[in-house]
């Protein structure tokens, strides 16, 4: 596991700039990272707005009470004040005692009033002041009237100033517990707001990462089982974006391309051992028109001077015939044979599976198998590189041919597809047949049935990744008792261009 | 020299007959030429021929079942064998059951002509090859 990890680490592989990467790279580049970092700072500045907003509103609580407490305080001084007052006026009592309370009041007004200040604001607080240093004044005028007649002046300027003072604390006091109230019941409901805010937020950013996630999980399994199957074309940008799921596709496109490379290898293995295969019987074949030609030519120098000009002529022609026909069975071969790049250009698919026929008649022969082609006339033409597609006909006909006891029938019909665009080529033997529990292993590279040196394996593993590779598809259809039937289905050139675009 | 050699011929390959009938008629031997086994087969229930020749591979039948027919039929005959060069296992089997000789493709007139002085001479009835020393010589 280790050792994977460093792997991935390693800075040295860096595919960024392969060319099959190019595309996947020209993306404005949001990262998964970048967005997990975007999600948490979003819940951070959130909280953090939260938390602040809730000490703010606490502290400020806190100065309502303290001013509540101060200002009860305070009510109740002047209140007592005013009680003294009347009792005074009634029952002619002292009148100090409400003086008293006055003073304890404007005490308390005096010591607290940065924070009464702060909570009725200057104005108010002068207002304040200035009601009860006026009450004051009409109670120091009281205790100093000398007869009933002076205090019957004073006392109603004393009544009104005093109720002014009182109910305009009074209202203060209200207004204060009312918006006090108010902050308790926003200060209680906010972390509930804020829980149910918190939790649509969150499960919508788990939703929207885990359905990211997800889809480009399943995106990539999507990409490993088309590789399995033998399609090697590059990972193309599925979004608009670059993240670290980039990363890993870059290393799939590398892989990718290792992974061609190394089937091309396999191909061009396998191709050679077919040729190998078809040249043992093409080196039997030469022998006839060698051997006419040896015999003919021995024939006349020997009898120089004795034959006629006619039946010189007609040995001489045999000579070039017979030369042309060995000509003729190398070609083919050679056809086959030949290396360096071959090119995917529109090609008869009929006379492609008719010179895979004539390349292995050897092989056929020997066996003393029949093989019938039926090939439908005017067919369209299909994509591809003509060797491969040899390849892959050769190959099975050669499986067929290997199955088969003498007398047994290969029968190959190329034909349109019922599927508008494509063309298709069927090989079926009357063979043994493909037992159902193989059935499924038999395209896995080196899976044969056969001796070391007789099969590799590689046939069919190779032949579906030239088919897959031209847009096709090749499958089997297997009965234990009347043989097998391998399908070959090839976009023709118009359907191509469209399915290689996609 | 008495009794010319009778020699039957069997290869599927027209030209091989054409040739060799005339160099083999050279040597003194009498030659019928088939190019189809079945033919081939049907003149041998007929005749005796001193000598047999056949290519090993034909499409209908084979060398090997031309051979069998001769050897049940008529046991003194020699059979040799003309083979391709791939299948000469094939013809040192055959030699084993049998088969007086065999000769890969391609081989010349004269390379035949000695294995069938050669079989001549193990059938008792020695044909004189030197009397055409004159156009082996040029040959
Ligand atoms: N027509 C068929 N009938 C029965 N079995 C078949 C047929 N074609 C293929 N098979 C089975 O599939 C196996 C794989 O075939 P494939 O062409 O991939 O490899 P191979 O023929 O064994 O080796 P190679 O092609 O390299 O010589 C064969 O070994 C054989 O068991
Ligand atoms: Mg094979």
């Amino acid at each position: 596991m280790d050792m994977h990890i460093t792997d991935i680490k390693n800075p040295e592989i860096n595919h960024e700039n392969d060319p099959e990467n190019m595309s996947l790279h020209e993306r404005p580049s949001i990262s998964i990272r970048a967005k997990v970092a975007i999600s948490f700072s979003l819940f951070f500045i959130l909280s953090f707005t939260v938390t602040g907003w809730s000490y703010w509103i606490l502290t400020k609580l806190e100065t309502k009470i303290d001013f509540l407490e101060i200002a009860d305080n305070y009510m109740a001084e002047i209140q007592q004040a005013r009680r003294f007052e009347k009792n005074y006026l009634l029952y002619s009592t002292d009148l100090e005692e409400a003086l008293e309370h006055l003073k304890t009041a404007d005490a308390i007004l005096k010591q607290k009033n940065e924070q009464i200040e702060k909570i009725l604001e200057k104005e108010h607080f002068k207002t304040m002041v200035t009601y009860m240093s006026k009450y004051h004044n009409q109670l120091v005028l009281l205790r100093s009237a000398k007869n009933d007649k002076e205090k019957e002046l004073i006392v109603p300027m004393l009544r009104q100033f005093g109720s002014q003072m009182v109910s305009f604390a009074g209202e203060f006091v209200e207004k204060e517990q009312i918006s006090a109230k108010r902050m308790f019941l926003l200060a209680k409901r906010v972390p509930l707001y804020f829980m149910s805010v918190l939790f649509v937020l969150m499960s919508f950013v788990l939703m929207f990462l885990a359905r990211q996630l997800l889809l480009t999980l399943n995106r990539f399994m999507e990409y490993t089982k088309r590789i399995g199957e033998g399609d090697f074309s590059p990972i193309l940008p599925a979004r608009k974006y670059k993240d670290e799921f980039t990363k890993l596709a870059e290393a799939f496109n590398h892989m990718i391309k290792e992974l061609d490379h190394k089937h091309n290898v396999l191909l061009e293995s396998h191709k050679l051992r077919a040729i190998g295969t078809l040249v043992a019987g093409v080196a039997h074949e030469l022998n006839n028109p060698l051997n006419n030609t040896l015999l003919t030519a021995s024939m006349l120098t020997e009898d120089f001077h004795t034959l006629s000009e006619e039946e010189k002529m007609e040995m001489v022609n045999d000579v070039i015939n017979e030369t042309e026909r060995a000509q003729r069975v190398v070609k083919n071969l050679l056809d086959f044979a030949r290396e360096g790049e071959t090119a995917i250009a529109p090609l008869e698919i009929g006379k492609i599976v008719e010179d895979s026929t004539r390349l292995v008649v050897n092989q056929v022969k020997f066996a003393k198998v029949n093989l019938e082609l039926n090939c439908e006339t005017n067919l369209p033409r299909i994509h591809g590189d003509e060797q491969k597609l040899k390849q892959v006909f050769v190959n099975l006909i050669l499986n067929a041919v290997d199955v088969l006891t003498p007398g047994g029938q290969i029968r190959i019909h190329v034909q349109k597809d019922q599927t508008p665009g494509y063309v298709l080529v069927t090989v079926k033997d009357n063979g043994p047949g493909i037992p159902e529990h193989i059935q499924g292993r038999i395209f896995d590279p080196f899976f044969t049935t056969k001796a070391q040196s007789k099969g590799t394996g590689l046939g069919l593993s190779v032949s579906q990744g030239i088919i897959k590779k031209l847009g096709g598809y090749i499958h089997l259809t297997s009965n234990p008792d009347k043989g097998t039937i391998f399908t070959v289905s090839l976009p023709t050139t118009e359907s191509a261009s469209e399915i290689m675009s996609k | 020299m008495s009794k010319p050699l009778e020699v039957l011929l069997l290869d599927d390959e027209p030209i091989v007959g054409r040739r060799l009938k005339p160099a083999l008629v050279k040597i003194g031997c009498r030659v019928e030429v088939f190019e189809n086994p079945r033919e081939a087969v049907a003149r041998i229930g007929q005749k005796e021929f001193d000598i047999v020749v056949t290519d090993i591979r034909m499409e209908e039948m084979d060398g090997l079942q031309v051979f069998k027919h001769v050897q049940e039929k008529w046991p003194r005959t020699k059979v040799i064998m003309i083979t391709g060069y791939a299948k000469i296992d094939l013809a040192r089997e055959a030699m084993g059951k049998g088969v007086f000789d065999f000769i890969a493709k391609p081989f010349r007139p004269d390379d035949l002509r000695q294995i069938i002085a050669n079989a001549a001479e193990a059938l008792g009835a020695p044909i004189d090859f030197s009397s055409m020393g004159d156009e082996l010589v040029e040959a």
